[in-house]
């Protein structure tokens, strides 16, 4: 029983990890319909920015989420400026879908220039000391972890339905040409997802890196299962990225308990081939009308 | 207030529009009408910036805005009620009536009171004032058509575009539809109506232009084009051609 | 002689590949040869999937890696030997194709981009994994294959790797030129159309990834014996994207691109190795691109704004190698650069610029794509299958009381209509009235909620787009849905998929049957654009054809399967007047060969003009019914679209 509690909490703090991840393919999506292939490494940006920010320039913890969340701000936008703007312009999925690969692999590889190829510890804002809460270790960073992620994604739908200018994201992600006449410059609108969807992957960054280790490799796989998870849930349901998050998460912990750590990412790869082989509009998606 | 000079637009090697002049006062309600393919929506589009016309000009009092983008013609007080609605339908009533103002918020254009002209809106449109926390998207058709007429009115624009109000609806709600047309003639609002229903339209209109085949074949007071064969031939083939 | 000059280049290369070995000694630099022959292989594949269906595959890597383990499995636990391994490796990688294309099915775009990039981490972990079976992170040791009781040289196994390769040419090439291949194309420009031509998405699809799989496989087979030595972490996401950057590059839709290609991912890296190297050969391409960008400006074919960035960006790339002591570091970023300025600048890759570049600068005209026209067209219409007027007058199509509802909507309601044999039935009513919905209802698209479609007394409902227009029920769009990229021939071809038995087999292999099929069909298509006016345009990519003529070239594709009962959906909108007279005059001739027709009509004179029936739609329900000029004077009629 314990075993089980103990699966469960450390999986829900990867999950929310992902369903923060997996938050902001959503937001790109709805609006423009394209999604950045390097999120991961939006992630891994912000993780090692805010490295350098506590590590090399001795800022606090708290201190330094604001200064990673601007990065990121300004990471997303310029993805959306060099890679997805041109493609969207010619109408090219096939270029903005090649275009954020390449500029994930190009962050990639400077990561490893700049920081190093090594993985490298984060020093972490809370004790590391494990809690005991219903017979299962939790570290209170793995509390922070679920706390942050909510609380990133709540302030996040709070804008989107409080503030006019929330509004007017929602309204271009429901129907692009009406929200233009509306007065609402889209393109612009567009930009800002990027800008907000890199800003929650880096904060994200900074949340999961005391858990483990740092590095220019970090990226890749998170940003792959985020997706899983984006797609699990329905891109267009909020609600169904938690739940895709926490499914995925605590699958995934098990899986990593009850055979080895090597297999740890594949039930979530199957899961996505599965969902996207029977429901490709997600388990909580609705599905498309065709229109000839 | 707008004036449109040998306007033509089409998409990608259609063209649809040949060349066409109309002209709209400020104060007073015209209406384009014609059968289906003869070239009404992508009029709309053309002049809202949906598309971009290949040759013409459209002024809109004195400024030229074709070629423009629709949110910055939008900010220049020209509101569009498109066709089929374009409700956003995951937002409410209120909210969608909100970001009809949107340019008012950000101070592209007057300010004015916000609060004080939602409620009018709202009592202006009844059935929307009962709804008000309703999604959009669950709103009937007519509701719909509502709601995208008195969003076009939350800009407290120069001048309102009106594409096909009456489709796909029931002749009654068409009725109501045309009754709040009336009124908003009432109080002065400038307007382009765009319809398939010719006889509604010329009811309500000042003045009429009728489009065929991406061309105006003919223009004249509404009342006198009511009378019309013209007319009917342009919709129903036959005499005249 | 036409074709021995064709065939020159490849005899060129073929001499060239033989002599190789003789005349360099360094088996370093043979190993670079055959490490881009084998890359060549699998790109070949790979372009089926991204040249081809049009689509982004990630998943590469990882089928390479299976067919390396393959071959490498079989050598090391069961000690088979090559000429075994090689049919083995293509086999279980064109399987694994099979099951990657299970959930790639219903999705196109980044979703199948993702299911590809699943695929190859799960492969990649798997292998990985399983050291049971693969020996894990260790790897396997492979030595050269044996040949007669002695194991071959390096020089002999270069020789079999470029036979291999000359071969897999040869079949790829023949593949993409037949059927098949147009399928594929068919496919990544219009899905709908595709399935409405009885080309079924979902089954050319699965046959793609798994064709696309056996060359990765085959490819795989060989680079383990190439290596002498395979471990996991070779066929890794990085790789999956170098295989993309390369296809894109050197150019997809073509086996030179593909060759091209591979020689860059592979000399690329040993390029960045040695910095001095790196540092001439990218001054070289700066002077070459701004050269040809000056060339290109004085001769007014292009734009300085245009010019800019790729002029800017690859003095900027030799400025850097100066700058830095070491690029080796920076290769991914070089990469990850590389494919940002192809997908914009460059889309049609090395071979397709050059091709431009070419014809633009020596001021040719683009000659259209040259496929020889059939060699004797027919204009008699017998091509259309003796219907005759067998029946004229019984009833070929029941709608009976069909409902369709999406939602709250009810956008038929409860229709009937009764299409007699030899007629054309006209369909019209204002906007929103059910008329696209029914078409959509009547060819598969939609299923109805209720009530049935009895076409020659079976009921369609329930079969697919597919098997509707196999059956005899063919159908143009309202929005032009023509296979943009291909010949106006082409497209009347994948319209005669239907007439195509031959198989795989035949096609790699060029047996007669497939030749007469393939030479049938074209005497047959030619003589359909002959019966639309289109035969000089033959050539010509469909979405450069005049509006009016892309109507025809619909209908004329409609025709090639054969129909007894074609829909259009109005063709005449955006014609002009005489485009709409030639429009109406092939109608009629038609219908006089017996085929029937429901037409969904806005332009009035047309309908009068043309339809023996006509049926009234408003709201999703039949509001009239008659002779033209009686639905044209029927008070319901006029209210219904000009209002009361």
């Amino acid at each position: 029983m314990d075993m089980l509690a103990q699966i469960l909490t450390s999986g829900i703090a990867v999950g929310m990890i992902y369903a923060v991840i997996a938050f902001g393919f959503q937001l790109t999506f709805a609006t423009s319909g394209t999604l950045n292939f390097g999120q991961g490494e939006a992630l891994m940006l912000g993780a090692l920015v805010g490295l350098t920010c506590v590590d090399t320039l001795g800022m606090n913890y708290w201190a330094m989420i604001p200064v990673v969340c601007l990065f990121g701000m300004l990471q997303g936008s310029f993805v959306e400026l060099i890679g997805v703007r041109p493609a969207i312009k010619i109408k090219s999925e096939f270029g903005w879908i090649m275009s954020t690969i390449a500029l994930g692999i190009i962050f990639k590889n400077v990561a490893e220039n700049v920081w190093g190829r090594d993985a490298l510890p984060f020093p972490p804002p809370l004790p590391m000391e494990p809690m005991s809460f219903l017979g299962a270790n939790i570290l209170p960073m793995e509390i922070l972890v679920v706390v942050g992620a909510l609380v990133m994604m709540l302030l996040v739908e709070f804008f989107n339905r409080k503030t006019i200018y929330g509004k007017a994201v929602v309204a271009t992600a429901n129907d692009r040409d009406a929200a233009g006449l509306m007065g609402i410059n889209t393109s612009m609108v567009i930009t800002f997802s990027y800008a907000l969807s890199s800003l929650t992957a880096a904060f994200a960054g900074v949340l999961i890196a005391p858990l483990t280790l740092t590095g220019a490799t970090m990226g890749g796989a998170l940003g792959l299962k985020a997706f899983a998870v984006a797609i699990i849930g329905g891109l267009s349901s909020g609600m169904g990225i938690i739940v895709g998050g926490l499914i995925l998460g605590i699958v995934e912990t098990a899986t990593g308990f009850y055979f080895s750590t090597g297999y740890k990412d594949v039930p979530g790869l199957i899961l996505l081939l599965l969902v996207l082989a029977y429901k490709p509009s997600g388990l909580f998606g609705k599905s498309a009308i065709k229109k000839v | 207030m707008l004036s449109i000079q040998n306007l033509e637009a089409g998409y990608g090697k259609v063209k649809v529009l040949h060349g066409i002049s109309i002209d709209v006062p400020k104060g007073q309600v015209i209406t384009l009408i014609g059968s289906n393919g003869a070239g009404k929506t992508t009029t709309m589009r053309a002049i809202t910036g949906m598309i971009k016309p290949t040759a013409g000009e459209v002024t809109l009092s004195g400024q030229r805005i074709d070629g423009s983008d629709s949110h910055k013609i939008a900010r220049l007080g020209l509101a569009h009620s498109p066709e089929g609605r374009r409700v956003f339908t995951t937002m409410s009533v209120t909210d969608n009536l909100l970001l009809g103002a949107f340019p008012r918020f950000t101070g592209s254009r007057p300010k004015g009171d916000i609060k004080t002209d939602l409620e009018h809106a709202l009592e202006m449109f009844p059935r929307l004032k009962e709804r008000r926390n309703q999604l959009a998207g669950t709103l009937s058709g007519g509701e719909q058509q509502m709601l995208a007429m008195a969003r076009a009115v939350m800009l407290n624009p120069e001048i309102i575009l009106l594409d096909e109000p009456s489709m796909g609806l029931a002749p009654i709600l068409v009725e109501e539809v045309f009754r709040i047309i009336s009124n908003l003639k009432s109080q002065g609002v400038t307007m382009l109506l765009v319809e398939q229903f010719a006889a509604a339209a010329l009811n309500v209109a000042d003045y009429g232009y009728v489009l065929e085949n991406g061309k105006i074949a003919t223009h004249g007071p509404a009342s006198k084009l009511k009378d019309d064969p013209a007319v009917k031939a342009a919709y129903l083939g036959g005499s005249g051609h | 002689m036409m074709k021995l000059k064709s065939h020159l280049p490849l005899l060129a290369a073929i001499l060239g590949l033989i002599g190789l070995p003789l005349f360099v000694e360094n088996p370093y630099y043979i190993h670079l040869a055959e490490t881009i022959l084998i890359y060549t292989i699998l790109l070949f594949g790979l372009d089926i999937v991204v040249g081809y269906v049009g689509q982004v595959s990630l998943g590469h890597a990882g089928l390479f890696g299976i067919g390396s383990y393959t071959a490498g499995i079989l050598f090391f636990h069961l000690g088979w030997p090559v000429w075994a391994t090689i049919p083995a490796s293509i086999i279980v990688t064109a399987i694994f194709g099979g099951i990657l294309a299970l959930p790639a099915l219903k999705v196109i775009g980044p979703y199948l981009a993702m299911v590809t990039l699943a695929f190859g981490t799960i492969a990649q972990i798997l292998i990985n994994e399983m050291s049971w079976l693969t020996e894990g992170p260790l790897g396997i040791k492979l030595t050269l294959p044996e040949l007669m009781g002695t194991t071959m040289t390096a020089s002999e196994y270069f020789w079999l790797v470029a036979a291999i390769t000359i071969l897999a040419l040869i079949v790829v090439d023949r593949f993409v030129k037949s059927q098949m291949g147009r399928a594929f194309e068919a496919l990544r420009d219009s899905p709908v159309a595709c399935d409405c031509m009885g080309v079924s998405v979902y089954r050319f699809k699965v046959i793609a990834f798994v064709i696309s799989a056996g060359f990765a496989g085959l490819a795989g087979c060989l680079y383990a014996y190439s290596e002498q030595y395979i471990s996991p972490n070779t066929y890794n996401n990085e790789l999956a994207v170098l295989f993309l950057l390369a296809i894109i590059m050197g150019g997809r839709k073509s086996r030179l691109g593909a060759a091209i290609g591979a020689a860059i991912i592979v000399l690329l890296p040993k390029l960045l190795d040695d910095i001095n190297l790196f540092r001439i050969v990218a001054s070289i391409i700066a002077v070459v691109v701004t050269v040809g960008a000056i060339m290109a400006l004085s001769k007014k074919i292009t734009t300085p704004k245009r010019v800019a960035i790729p002029v800017a960006g690859v003095v900027g790339l030799a400025a850097f190698s100066f700058w830095l002591n070491s690029i080796a570091d920076w290769r991914l970023s070089i990469f990850g650069f590389m494919i940002l300025l192809v997908v914009y600048y460059l889309q049609n890759g090395i071979v397709g610029f050059a091709k431009t570049f070419y014809l633009a600068i020596t001021g040719k005209t683009k000659t259209t794509v040259g496929e020889a026209t059939a060699e004797n067209t027919d204009s008699s219409v017998d091509f259309i299958s003796a219907i005759g007027n067998k029946n004229a007058g019984a009833e070929l199509l029941k709608v009976d009381s069909v409902l369709m509802q999406f939602g709250g909507l009810k956008a038929l309601n409860n229709v009937d209509l009764s299409i007699k044999r030899g007629t054309i039935h006209g369909l019209i009513g204002p906007n929103g009235s059910g008329k696209s919905t029914m078409m959509n209802v009547l060819t598969g698209i939609y299923v109805p909620t209720s009530g049935n479609v009895f076409y020659a007394d079976e009921s369609v409902v329930g079969k697919t787009s597919s098997q509707i227009a196999l059956s005899g029920i063919a159908r143009t769009f309202q929005n032009v849905q023509l296979f943009g990229e291909m010949t106006a021939l082409q497209n009347i071809l994948v319209g005669l998929h239907h007439t195509f038995k031959s198989n795989m087999l035949d096609i790699a292999l060029h047996l007669p049957r497939y030749l007469r099929e393939e030479r049938d069909a074209r005497n047959r298509a030619m003589a359909l654009l002959k019966f639309v006016g289109l035969e000089n345009l033959a050539n010509e990519e469909a979405r450069n054809l005049p509006y009016g003529k892309q109507r025809l070239l619909e209908i004329a594709r409609a025709l090639a399967l054969d129909p007894e009962l074609l829909l259009l959906d109005e063709p005449a909108a955006g014609l002009t007047a005489p485009d709409i007279k030639e429009l109406l005059r092939i109608i009629r001739k038609i219908r006089d060969n017996g085929i029937t027709f429901i037409l969904i009509e806005h332009h009035m004179d047309v309908v009068m003009s043309v339809c023996d029936t006509v049926s009234v739609l408003d709201f999703g329900q039949k509001i009239a019914e008659g002779k033209p000029a009686e639905v044209q004077a029927n008070e319901k009629v006029i209210s219904a679209y000009l209002g009361t």
